[in-house]
């Protein structure tokens, strides 16, 4: 590992002017730090986060929360009050499968957004693939069974965060923080292309850091489920993985949202799907329509076709259960 | 007086484990001492033109750089010493300049910290002149192909071992009449399989601490599994007398064969040795998954025959191992594949070809099972095929073939010890749920389940059986030994009676275990026994490995023996009375290279499982609802441990045969870390486990007892692909059964395996 300084920020103001290209910020380091030890990252200074009281709780607004940078994966996964619970059932379901309870007691909600890729080739200190500077993507003609079905061009990463989904799915906003002042921007637009320089396919510039996130409040008429499938019950990386938040009123859909994970650099929006269920009950059809209309556009690599069958079924089981969700409120059950 | 064996002892580590004050090699440290780090290759095949250590040695607190040129026998190998110590020009071992996988070592850095030594290692310059690689062993085989380890010497001691070509070794069983037993067969099943490669992922990755100790001696203190070969490996390679060397064992985070093989020690060594200081190392986890040896991923191409009754009349099998870049216990992993891979049958006629192939992957070496959870794979793949091939229930099928007392193997001899594979799976048949009907065995019927909502028709579950045996300890012509030294202190009583030997504890109880064999022989209460073990300072003689499930057979018997002889002198008097004696192992022979036929082994152990699963057919996810597991150990000297070897087994062939997926591209490892080689966690293993211990005993065990570490993992693998298929209507030849490979087998209505079997 590459000899680095370490400081706690004094100000937030004090550490965006600090941060550069060898100066990064560092919240849980759960990423970071194994990272380093590899070599694939060495920055020359570490600036801490811990210290700036801005950054963390969860603050409960009239039109929705306000989720400090700093709060970990642990409280996303259990929220204290009893009303988000339901509300944001997608983001704490997406928390609470995330890594190991050690990791998510570490790990912060501002990281997690800015983690790097897990692509093998990536990650592997010795290869150089076309995101870390070379001339083309090891994946595209090499093992490539958990990389991305959607929207990959030069590189084919996934990224690998639970909860980008589920926020993406809520219509999340992300605040950050640079030199230049705040900005805030929809998941769909923070997550930009993966590029050289850009490996974990965000447009944070090197003076930002993320100090929020914003989620609006569901309507009450809305509900939430994250389904997650990957290759061991716990603390792995999901192979695909769906949130869908729906509203139903008066028993039909009145507002979808399908969001994939594990399938592309970003948290894929499945507008075709989302497209084949408002309007409609959830009925059989209607799931079915939209749970093969999820994928539209999927491109597999060798290895990797699965992926498609896997999001569908994803999307399939999750509107299954929302269906049982809504039909036992209506019945007045459960 | 007292009854110690056949109870559940607490462990004698326990306290210390759970309360941290056991020392693992990683804890140990002394004044003055340096740090080391090794460079490795970090290329499948190359060689090291140059090394120039000018820059690297620059680095403040750098204290020596160790290359090819400073070991003075520049070579080791458990089998065979095909391996360089360290990799590079200027020793004199031909061949020794060339690096053959990945964690081939290339240098050693010694510096006054660990942060000196690694950046130290991050500026040697390698000049490498990178060879052809081959990954394959199919491609290894092919003429023009790379040759890994040209110009080898026939070896007189191991004449299986290969001199052509890329060639490991091979064995062969030639018995009976093909064409005739074909004629007989109104049933033929042909199928091809593969078996994965598995990393033994132990708790504590490779460390140690060479220092010089009071009488002058190079000591190690490393975790191994057999100190004796360890101690002779280091002396070869460093040209000192083997009584210069000392191996000591502390507490050892976990074994299943991977230390088998030597990692840390000889480089250790060469340091303290050359530094006259002590030398501390630890790897990192990236640095154990490159750096030591996997089990021997496996081709099987079979082709069996049956009447139409059920017996069977034919076998043919030939098997292709990946060996990787050394040899290391090749040899010895396929003699037992050899001999399991026609399964625990009585086969008239046979037909098996077994051969160990030099690739630039990683060395393939000893773990849990050691060749023959691959052979007892195929195997009953192919059993179970048949049994739906003849429309015959799978227990039937077996009860009436399974090998019995006096009956002979494909090797021409009948297994050793008492033969009891109808018991293992009569027992656990009945536990399943099977039931023995007037006109035959009758499977229970498959139960639906709805799971956590999931929609039933998704669902499905299947039952799957399947049987294994596998021999205790190497034999196959090697004689087994242990050696152990027993003290009786005091003076009317036996006050203290102190136990040497040189048997590692490798973390499955194998000290408690002794402790209370040598209690009950002397007749003493445990808290007389003293067990000093693990270091051949005071262990001169060989007490052999801690792997084949050898250790409680093997030490019980020498406890036996010597126990006796110390007794014998006590009562006439001596004080105290002091015996050291080697016990040998019933003789075996090697197998016939022409016809395989031979006594290979002196005992045995059986075992039989029965999996249910639920297969997830829309997203491909498998649940291991239920593990039966019968398993004869002859005796269960402690049942508590027996126990929890049998589910520790279990759960790590699941992690074998569901998650566990080593990738090398080319020689390079994709997966050198625990978040991409994933090992089962408590969510993953089975949600209910059934352990029948079955204590049929060994005549020539001591109380009985068999050796049992190996066995419970043996037919786990083959259980759970019938499940599948008992749920799905699929046969899959292959694993881990990950998602992608459920889900494509579904669709293709099978697993499409293509070798070049030419």
């Amino acid at each position: 590992m590459k000899p680095f300084t370490y400081a706690a920020a004094s100000s937030l103001e004090d550490v965006v002017g600090a941060l550069d290209e060898g100066c990064r910020p560092l919240a849980g380091g759960t990423d970071l730090l194994g990272l380093m030890k590899t070599g694939i990252r060495g920055p020359e200074r570490l600036v801490s986060l811990k210290s700036i009281e801005a950054l963390e709780g969860v603050e409960r607004r009239e039109d929705g929360w306000r989720i400090g940078a700093l709060t970990t994966l642990s409280e996303l996964a259990s929220p204290a009050r009893g009303g988000e619970q339901r509300e944001l059932e997608v983001l704490s379901r997406a928390a609470a499968e995330s890594a190991s309870p050690q990791l998510r007691n570490a790990a912060t909600i501002g990281g997690n957004l800015l983690q790097w890729p897990r692509c093998w080739y990536f990650r592997n200190w010795l290869t150089r693939c076309w995101l870390k500077g070379g001339d083309r993507c090891l994946a595209a003609g090499g093992e490539n069974r958990y990389h991305a079905i959607l929207g990959a061009a030069r590189c084919h990463m996934v990224h690998p965060s639970d909860p980008a989904v589920a926020l993406a799915a809520l219509d999340a906003r992300v605040e950050l923080r640079g030199v230049h002042g705040v900005r805030t921007l929809k998941i769909d637009a923070f997550f930009g292309e993966p590029k050289p320089l850009r490996e974990n396919g965000t447009v944070v510039e090197r003076d930002e850091v993320i100090t929020a996130v914003v989620v609006p409040r569901p309507s009450r008429e809305s509900r939430g489920v994250y389904v997650k499938l990957a290759e061991r019950k716990v603390w792995d990386f999901a192979l695909v993985s769906a949130a869908v938040q729906i509203e139903m009123t008066e028993g039909a859909v009145t507002d979808a949202a399908i969001v994939l994970g594990g399938v592309a650099a970003k948290p894929w929006h499945a507008f075709e799907a989302e497209g084949r269920l408002v309007g409609e009950a959830l009925t059989g059809t209607a799931m079915e329509a939209a749970a093969s209309a999820a994928t539209a556009g999927a491109v597999s690599l060798s290895q990797n076709g699965y992926k498609i069958e896997l999001a569908e079924g994803a999307v399939r089981e999750a509107l299954r259960r929302l269906q049982r969700t809504f039909g036992s409120e209506s019945t007045g059950v459960g | 007086m007292t009854e110690t064996v056949g109870r559940p002892w607490v462990r004698a580590d326990a306290r210390a484990k759970v309360t941290g004050q056991a020392k693992f090699p990683g804890d140990f440290g002394m004044a003055d001492m340096v740090h080391a780090k090794i460079l490795f290759a970090d290329r499948p095949h190359a060689r090291v033109v140059s090394i120039d250590t000018s820059e690297a040695a620059q680095v403040e607190g750098v204290v020596a750089i160790f290359t090819a040129q400073d070991v003075p026998v520049n070579e080791y190998g458990l089998q065979t010493a095909d391996q360089p110590v360290l990799c590079g020009p200027g020793s004199g071992k031909p061949g020794a300049d060339v690096v053959r996988f990945v964690g081939d070592q290339v240098a050693l850095v010694v510096a006054d910290t660990r942060a000196a030594a690694e950046q130290a290692r991050g500026l040697m310059e390698i000049t490498y002149e990178d060879l052809p690689v081959v990954s394959d062993p199919f491609e290894a085989l092919k003429p023009g192909a790379p040759q890994i380890h040209p110009g080898r010497e026939a070896s007189e001691l191991h004449p299986e071992l290969s001199t052509e070509g890329n060639f490991i070794c091979h064995h062969q069983i030639r018995k009976g009449d093909m064409e005739a037993g074909w004629a007989q067969a109104d049933v033929v099943v042909e199928g091809q399989y593969h078996t994965p490669g598995q990393e033994h992922a132990y708790l504590q990755p490779e460390a140690g601490l060479a220092y010089i100790d009071d009488e002058g001696r190079v000591a190690v203190v490393v975790a191994g599994q057999w100190a004796w070969e360890d101690q002779r490996q280091i002396a070869h390679a460093l040209d000192i007398p083997v009584e210069e060397i000392r191996v000591i064992y502390p507490a050892i985070g976990g074994a299943f064969g991977g230390r088998e093989d030597m990692s840390v020690q000889i480089v250790l060594a060469l340091a303290a040795y050359r530094l006259q200081r002590p030398v501390k190392i630890t790897w990192t986890r990236e640095e154990s998954i490159r750096g030591h040896c996997k089990r021997h991923p496996m081709w099987f191409r079979c082709k069996w025959g049956a009447t139409r009754e059920g017996e069977l009349v034919a076998a043919e099998v030939q098997v292709v191992a990946d060996g990787g870049a050394y040899c290391y216990t090749t040899n010895k992993v396929l003699g037992n594949t050899t001999i399991t891979c026609t399964g625990p049958y009585a086969f008239p006629n046979a037909k098996v070809d077994v051969d160990g192939v030099y690739t630039n992957n990683p060395p393939s070496g000893a773990m849990r099972g050691f060749g023959a959870p691959q052979g007892i794979f195929a195997a009953e793949m192919q059993m179970n095929k048949l049994a739906e091939a003849l429309g015959m229930d799978p227990v039937a099928l077996r009860m009436r073939n399974l090998l019995q007392d006096e009956m002979p193997t494909t090797t021409g001899t009948p297994l050793a010890g008492g033969v009891h594979l109808q018991e293992v799976t009569e027992r656990c048949a009945l536990a399943a749920g099977w039931e023995r009907a007037e006109e035959g065995w009758r499977k229970p019927a498959a139960k639906g389940v709805a799971l956590a909502g999931r929609p039933k028709e998704a669902m499905r579950t299947g039952m799957g059986m399947a049987v294994g045996f596998k021999n205790v300890g190497f034999s196959f012509g090697y004689q087994e030994n242990c050696w152990l030294r027993i003290e009786l202190r005091g003076e009317d009583d036996i006050e203290r009676a102190i136990v040497t030997i040189g048997t590692a504890d490798v973390g499955q109880g194998a000290h408690t275990v002794l402790q209370q064999m040598a209690a009950e022989a002397l007749q003493v209460s445990m808290e007389r026994v003293s067990l000093e073990a693990s270091d051949t300072g005071t262990s001169p003689g060989s007490s052999g490995s801690a792997s084949a499930s050898r250790t409680t057979f093997m030490a019980g018997n020498a406890i036996r023996e010597a126990a006796a002889l110390a007794l014998d002198g006590w009562r006439e008097g001596e004080r105290p009375a002091v015996v050291e004696h080697t016990y040998l192992a019933p003789e075996t022979t090697p197998l016939d290279p022409d016809t395989g036929e031979g006594f290979p082994n002196f005992a045995y152990g059986y075992v039989a499982q029965v999996v249910e699963v639920v297969v997830d057919v829309e997203t491909g996810e498998l649940r291991v609802r239920r593990v039966v597991c019968a398993d004869d150990v002859g005796k269960a000297i402690n049942p508590e441990q027996v126990e929890g070897q049998i589910e520790g087994g279990v759960v790590q062939a699941m992690g074998w045969v569901t998650c566990e997926n080593f990738i090398a591209q080319a020689g390079r490892v994709l997966t050198p870390h625990l978040s991409t080689y994933l090992i089962p966690t408590i969510a993953d293993v089975p949600e209910r486990m059934e352990t029948i211990i079955v204590e049929k005993p060994d005549p020539r065990g001591p109380w009985g007892a068999r050796g049992m570490g190996e066995m419970p993992f043996l037919p786990l693998a083959p259980a759970l692909l019938a499940a599948v298929h008992d749920a799905t209507g699929v046969w899959i030849d292959e694993f881990p059964l990950t998602p992608e490979r459920v889900l494509r087998s579904l669709r293709d209505g099978g697993s499409l395996l293509e070798c070049d079997w030419e």
